[in-house]
């Protein structure tokens, strides 16, 4: 019986919070004996040890020891919290006496939790891909992105891809970590044998390039924007692809235009293109200006470049006499209108002519021709820390660099033997008739593929016994750290303190947490654990559909991304409470994402902080990258919506849904065609989908006034009015999506609960365990006296028994048999 | 390897890399790749397995239509509407219909079919419920029949997607994310990544470049590398408790692995120069030009024998993607759950027919690409297929399924078997091992006196 048992399931996990009293986590005086009555009377004629309702049996536990069954009684405090038990139509207790059971019971659970702390255990596991590039980054001074870009991808668990659970390693990736070392290294050091290659970048097909793009030069229109790790100092090749139609003609040679390549802003070459001359605009000849017109090397500059990461633009500077670019695009020589003019949508279209105004596609690197040396680069000064006068200092100065970078990459003290062992590589290298400068990248190369740097293993006094928690060593500590803030590795100061032994005293933990919120690299919070908890990351595979929303384009979706990013990144430095990301009155907009917002007055590529007047638009809830993950490519899908805020602001995800679900039906029984709302009743009118779909839907269905890409709208996709009420299966009623929102911040401890789970499971690498939950109230009740600061919550994390203590291993057990007989 | 301008037609850049690997280039190279599988005794067999998610419209109960099977049996059939595009290799084709399997459902597991169907496929183990570190499947049977061949060759097999792992959210509740981005288990605790990158598999397959002379050298230098790395991960292992062993031994054996990988390359190192064809440039933006440039690696990596085993995950199951290009603007997932709704059901019809498409392409270029004395296709075996039925309530009968390709001899094509006692869809497996000549007794829950599939 399915079903049953899947009402079961969401009656007990179920989710909407109640407006729950601020509670006083205080016993006193209360005790077992009063609650067991409590427990008898509301409880147990469901939860018995014959009934067993959700496996549930309240009647055997004993309530003076919640201790031995916490995993059962905490799944009691969270229905209590969320205000999900006894169900709806059943008798509840008195509201106060409700709250005083639900505090009472954390209570003990947090006395017990405290007497035997059961802290967890993460396995050994790999750097993942993003940590692995940060890494490379503080190492060596490599940009992240490119040393990332050379080791795969993983998968996610427990909403996060930094979980041990899927930092496995395998053939494949020992391969291209050993791939990765080597071009690392080179590139580091700066090889002066490096051969000639050729590097493409390419646009986003949906980018449009008809306006100024944010991070470009000012009076530029469009083009592209990439930055380039040159790998020695010398000569290369600079070249750019302009768009073409079908007929392979570069698009919008009607006017004059300027290609303009530059080199870290530094104008390299212009090449000026269509027109019959600047500011006549008149139409072209086409047949003159057919792509055998245009060769690959009329877009191209061959420049002496000096080693390191630079950044290479081409782009079109706006051309002041004729001012192209603010006249309205053409399709055959007429006129366009409106929004539907974006390039994405006409895309078919447009490819077939002419018209329109120029792009780039592509930009490629070649080189390096004429190697002149290695250069002064960010990386060598990172790896050369000494550089020998003469033969007789190589060897000396070979095991300082490695000692060096060894106890940066172990992220701990290094000896003798440690150097001993990398310098043999050094040594190897020079037999091999290499000089010092390929001995000391034969070292680096080493480390980045050393078990000690790609995989982490966090290990117990010797002394432990199994089973038992201990308190981690201080470099594990600063390991721990640096990755939770900065998805990286340790810096020297950090360290330091770990070395010396300051990192396990109170006072330095929180001068270093606080030194490391400040600093730049704790962006990686903004990044990787915003971006997966909001589910950020899916905007890349967000596919409106053309037709029906012919103004996505990449350019919305980069700032869809950016606004989010922005507000949550104002919280991290700011210090602002964590409650002003569901309620924030301000946001930070573009013109682009104004525009479709409907806010006037917000111009340009380049954001900033817009006060909102429109109550609809404030917080998480109605930003648009959240709106368009939670929709269907063609319309708004409110349970997704609903299943968003369950999992992500209210912590109370729904169960998976039946395998036998009856269908929705499209149509009534006369065949007419139901709004999405009376599609979602019958939702509701099935008893084993109602339990979930109550909570779920009213409020996805609250959010109806955005479209599924989040501009407002007033007509839904089958253009019916817009019907956005609710009423929760407590009864509150509320209106839209401000009414949502002040719904949500009613109970914003819920919310800042569920943040504190997120980020306690990011920090931990695992999924969270029914003897974290002392840990995540802690948490919350510390942060709370600091009205839910940003860096009270972090720093509650880091204090927390499961981040600064590990189990050791239990007693060792048997392996599992293999499935296949031969 | 360095490509220079010129070679790369302007043209084939601007549309994507799909078209710079397709077959012309593969028969011209065809003398220099072939020379291995000449000289062997016996001709060298491939075996391939392609996945495709959400299900087929297979089943008549279920969609109303079922345009996967074909109509009649034995030789005397005629190709569905989705089947249709293999006319042209209808005599390497055997298309098996009636298959189930048992193992990918609930059991008491609730929800998760789509976890447990991909990860079911090839191993037909009912999969651990986790999300933690303690994934367990089962050896999918690719990698048994890679344990064997891969002694011969540098790579023991390739594994394939078209799509990237970084999605999130978009797992079934306490299924590990892992069950649902893989088709090859390498052991039953070690899922293999899939990659979606072409340079990446071609860099994989061809190196990076350089003078035979400079590749020895790398070599010789990255197994230094290993060398070292080995000892060190040894020591940690004898170091560790038994709970922590397990991924330490998997990290060891990896090491070994791509030790006996360098060895094998470097044997082949003196081997002539192959005339290859231009590095792809990244992930193409279009999925026709992305899927036929895994294709065309795959049939590269055989043809040059570099590997003999591939395994091609088109889409992982829940999969959003929208097809425009044919006219398909709605995700294959929400499509799949297509309420009975004919206009689902035809949209359906037409993501599973393009698919079949694209395998029929890959199929074309296996038959027209010479090995030994026959062609690429009468060498492979490739199984083709789903672990989802109806994609709308999650059924794992009756599956799409069929293999193409002559095996070296030992299938005869042109064939439409229908098995009216639900076999497992692991029966079918033990064939394919059969088939492939590496025979096992039993296969998961494909056991006992007819384990195996009568007629194939």
């Amino acid at each position: 019986m399915p079903s049953r048992r899947l009402l079961r399931a969401c009656l007990a996990a179920g989710a909407w919070a109640a407006a729950v009293a601020p509670l006083r986590a205080q016993p006193a005086g209360d005790d077992a004996h009063a609650y067991r009555a409590v427990v008898d009377r509301y409880c147990v004629a469901c939860h018995n040890a014959q009934t067993l309702t959700a496996g549930l049996a309240l009647d055997t536990l004993d309530l003076a020891a919640v201790g031995g069954e916490a995993e059962v009684w905490e799944k009691v405090v969270r229905k209590l919290r969320g205000g999900l038990m006894p169900p709806a139509g059943r008798p509840r207790p008195a509201p106060a006496t409700y709250d005083r059971f639900a505090s009472w019971l954390e209570a003990a659970l947090d006395r017990a939790g405290a007497a035997a702390p059961n802290p967890g255990r993460p396995a050994p596991h790999r750097l993942n891909r993003a940590q692995y590039g940060n890494a490379v980054r503080d190492l060596l001074g490599i940009d992240a992105e490119h040393a990332a870009a050379l080791v795969p991808p993983n998968a996610s668990t427990h909403g996060f891809d930094n979980a041990a659970a899927v930092l496995g390693v395998d053939p494949t990736l020992i391969e291209r970590y050993l791939a990765a070392a080597r071009r690392i290294s080179a590139l580091a050091i700066g090889d002066p044998r490096a051969r000639p290659a050729p590097v493409t970048y390419r646009a986003p097909v949906d980018l449009t390039q008809d306006g100024h793009l944010d991070g470009m030069p000012f009076g530029t229109r469009g083009g592209l924007r990439v930055r380039h790790h040159f790998p020695v100092d010398g000569e290369y090749y600079l070249r750019a692809k302009l768009g073409r139609n079908v007929h392979e003609l570069i698009r919008g040679l009607n006017d004059h235009h300027e290609v303009e390549f530059s080199l870290d802003g530094e104008r390299l070459a212009s090449f000026p293109i269509g027109g019959l001359g600047p500011g006549t605009g008149e139409r072209a000849d086409y047949d003159s200006l057919r792509h055998g017109g245009y060769r690959t090397s009329d877009f191209e500059v061959r420049a002496a470049v000096r080693a390191g990461l630079r950044e290479v633009i081409v782009t079109f500077p706006r051309t002041g006499a004729a001012q192209i670019e603010d006249r309205p695009p053409t399709l055959v020589g007429v006129p366009l209108q409106g929004p539907a003019l974006r390039q994405p949508l006409l895309k078919a279209y447009v490819h077939y002519f002419e018209d329109g105004l120029p792009y780039i596609t592509r930009i490629d690197v070649e080189g390096p021709y004429g190697v002149a040396g290695p250069g002064e680069t960010e990386s060598r000064r990172r790896i050369f820390v000494c550089y020998p006068a003469a033969a007789a200092g190589e060897r000396a100065c070979a095991e300082q660099i490695a000692a060096t970078l060894a106890r940066r990459a172990w992220r701990r003290p290094v000896d003798g033997d440690d150097v001993a062992e990398l310098l043999r590589f050094y040594e190897a290298e020079r037999g091999r008739g290499g000089d010092f400068e390929a001995g000391v990248g034969m070292v680096v190369r080493a480390l980045l593929a050393s078990r000690e740097f790609l995989f982490r293993v966090e290990r117990a006094p010797a002394d432990a016994a199994p089973g038992a928690p201990y308190r981690l060593g201080a470099p594990d500590l600063a390991s721990r750290l640096a990755l939770l803030l900065w998805s990286s590795i340790p810096d020297d100061e950090l360290l330091a303190r770990a070395e010396d032994g300051a990192l396990l005293e109170p006072a330095e933990l929180e001068r270093q947490v606080r030194r490391m919120l400040a600093d730049p690299r704790s962006q990686a919070l903004v990044e990787h654990f915003a971006g997966q908890w909001l589910h950020l990351r899916n905007l890349r595979f967000a596919r409106p559909h053309p037709l029906s929303f012919p103004n996505f384009d990449d350019n919305l979706r980069q700032a869809m991304r950016r606004e989010t990013e922005l507000l949550f990144e104002s919280i991290v430095r700011e210090d602002r409470s964590v409650v002003e990301l569901l309620t924030a009155d301000y946001t930070f907009l573009n013109g682009r994402l104004a525009r479709h917002y409907g806010i006037p007055n917000v111009n340009g590529s380049h954001f900033r902080r817009v006060r909102l007047t429109d109550p609809a638009r404030r917080g998480l809830i109605a930003h648009g990258s959240v709106l368009t993950v939670t929709s269907h490519p063609t319309r708004t899908a409110p349970v997704l919506r609903g299943k968003w805020i369950l999992e992500n602001v209210l912590g109370t995800p729904p169960p998976a849904p039946p395998p036998d679900i009856p269908d929705l039906q499209e149509k009534n029984a006369e065949g007419r065609v139901l709004s999405m709302r009376e599609r979602m009743a019958q939702h509701r009118a099935n008893p084993v989908c109602a339990s979930c779909h109550a909570q779920m839907d009213p409020l996805g269905l609250a959010l109806e006034p955005f479209n599924a890409v989040g501009e407002a709208r007033t007509r839904s996709e089958s253009n019916g009015p817009i019907d956005a009420s609710g009423v929760m299966p407590d009864g509150t009623a509320f209106e839209g999506p401000a009414g949502l929102r002040s719904l949500l911040a009613r109970d914003s401890e819920r919310f800042v609960h569920t943040l504190i789970e997120k980020l306690l499971t990011y920090a931990l690498g695992r999924g969270l365990e029914y003897h974290d939950a002392p840990a995540v109230r802690a948490i919350l009740r510390d942060a709370a006296r600091d009205g839910y600061a940003f860096s009270s919550i972090v720093l509650g994390v880091v204090r927390s028994v499961p981040f600064r203590m590990r189990m050791t291993p239990p007693a060792p057990a048997a392996d599992g048999a293999a499935a296949v007989r031969r | 390897m360095f490509i220079t301008r010129k070679s790369l037609p302007r043209r084939t850049v601007l549309r994507g890399m799909g078209a710079t690997l397709a077959l012309p280039l593969l028969d011209a190279m065809a003398p220099a790749l072939t020379a291995a599988s000449k000289t062997a005794a016996r001709p060298v067999r491939r075996a391939g397995f392609v996945y495709i998610p959400n299900g087929a419209v297979i089943d008549e109960a279920a969609h109303g239509v079922d345009a996967w099977s074909p109509r009649g049996a034995g030789s005397d059939f005629e190709l569905s509407p989705i089947l249709k595009p293999l006319a042209p290799v209808r005599d390497r084709l055997v298309v098996l219909s009636g298959l189930d399997h048992p193992m990918a459902r609930s059991m008491g597991d609730g929800a998760g079919d789509h976890a447990r169907g991909t990860a079911t496929w090839l191993t037909g183990v009912h999969p651990k419920k986790t999300e933690g570190i303690d994934v367990r499947a089962g050896t999918t049977v690719d990698q048994f029949i890679a344990a064997e061949f891969g002694r011969q060759t540098r790579l023991p097999s390739l594994e394939i997607s078209l799509e990237s792992p970084e999605r999130v959210g978009n797992c079934e509740v306490g299924y590990s994310c892992q069950y649902l981005y893989t088709i090859s288990w390498r052991t039953p605790t070690t899922p293999l990544p899939m990659e979606n990158n072409p340079r990446v598999v071609f860099e994989r397959l061809f190196g990076e470049g350089g003078t035979a002379a400079e590749r020895r050298a790398e070599s010789r230098r990255d197994r230094s590398i290993l060398d070292w790395v080995r000892g060190d991960v040894a020591d940690l292992r004898r170091e560790l408790g038994a709970a922590d062993r397990l991924r330490v031994t998997e990290y060891l054996d990896g090491v070994r692995e791509v030790e006996r990988r360098i060895q094998m390359s470097e044997r082949d190192g003196d081997t002539p120069a192959l005339p290859l064809p231009p590095r792809p440039m990244g992930i193409p933006d279009g999925f026709e030009d992305h899927i036929k440039l895994m294709y065309d690696l795959l049939a590269l990596a055989w043809q040059a024998d570099i590997t003999r085993v591939g395994a091609f995950q088109i889409s992982y199951e829940t999969s959003s993607r929208t097809y425009p290009q044919i006219g398909v603007a709605n995700s294959h997932h929400s499509l799949s759950h297509h309420a009975q709704n004919e206009e689902n059901i035809a949209q359906l019809i037409r993501i599973n027919t393009y698919h079949v498409e694209m395998l029929a392409d890959f199929l074309e270029k296996l038959r027209a690409t010479p090995d030994g004395d026959g062609t690429l296709l009468d060498h492979a075996l490739v199984l083709y297929g789903g672990s989802m039925s109806d994609g709308n309530d999650h059924s794992h009968y009756p599956l799409p399924c069929l293999l193409a390709g002559g095996a070296a001899g030992r299938l005869e094509g042109g064939r439409h078997l229908r098995y009216a006692d639900r076999p497992a869809m692991t029966r079918a497996l033990l064939n394919v091992l059969d088939l492939m000549g590496v025979p096992a007794d039993d296969f998961s829950d494909a056991t006992g006196e007819n384990a195996r599939l009568a007629d194939l």
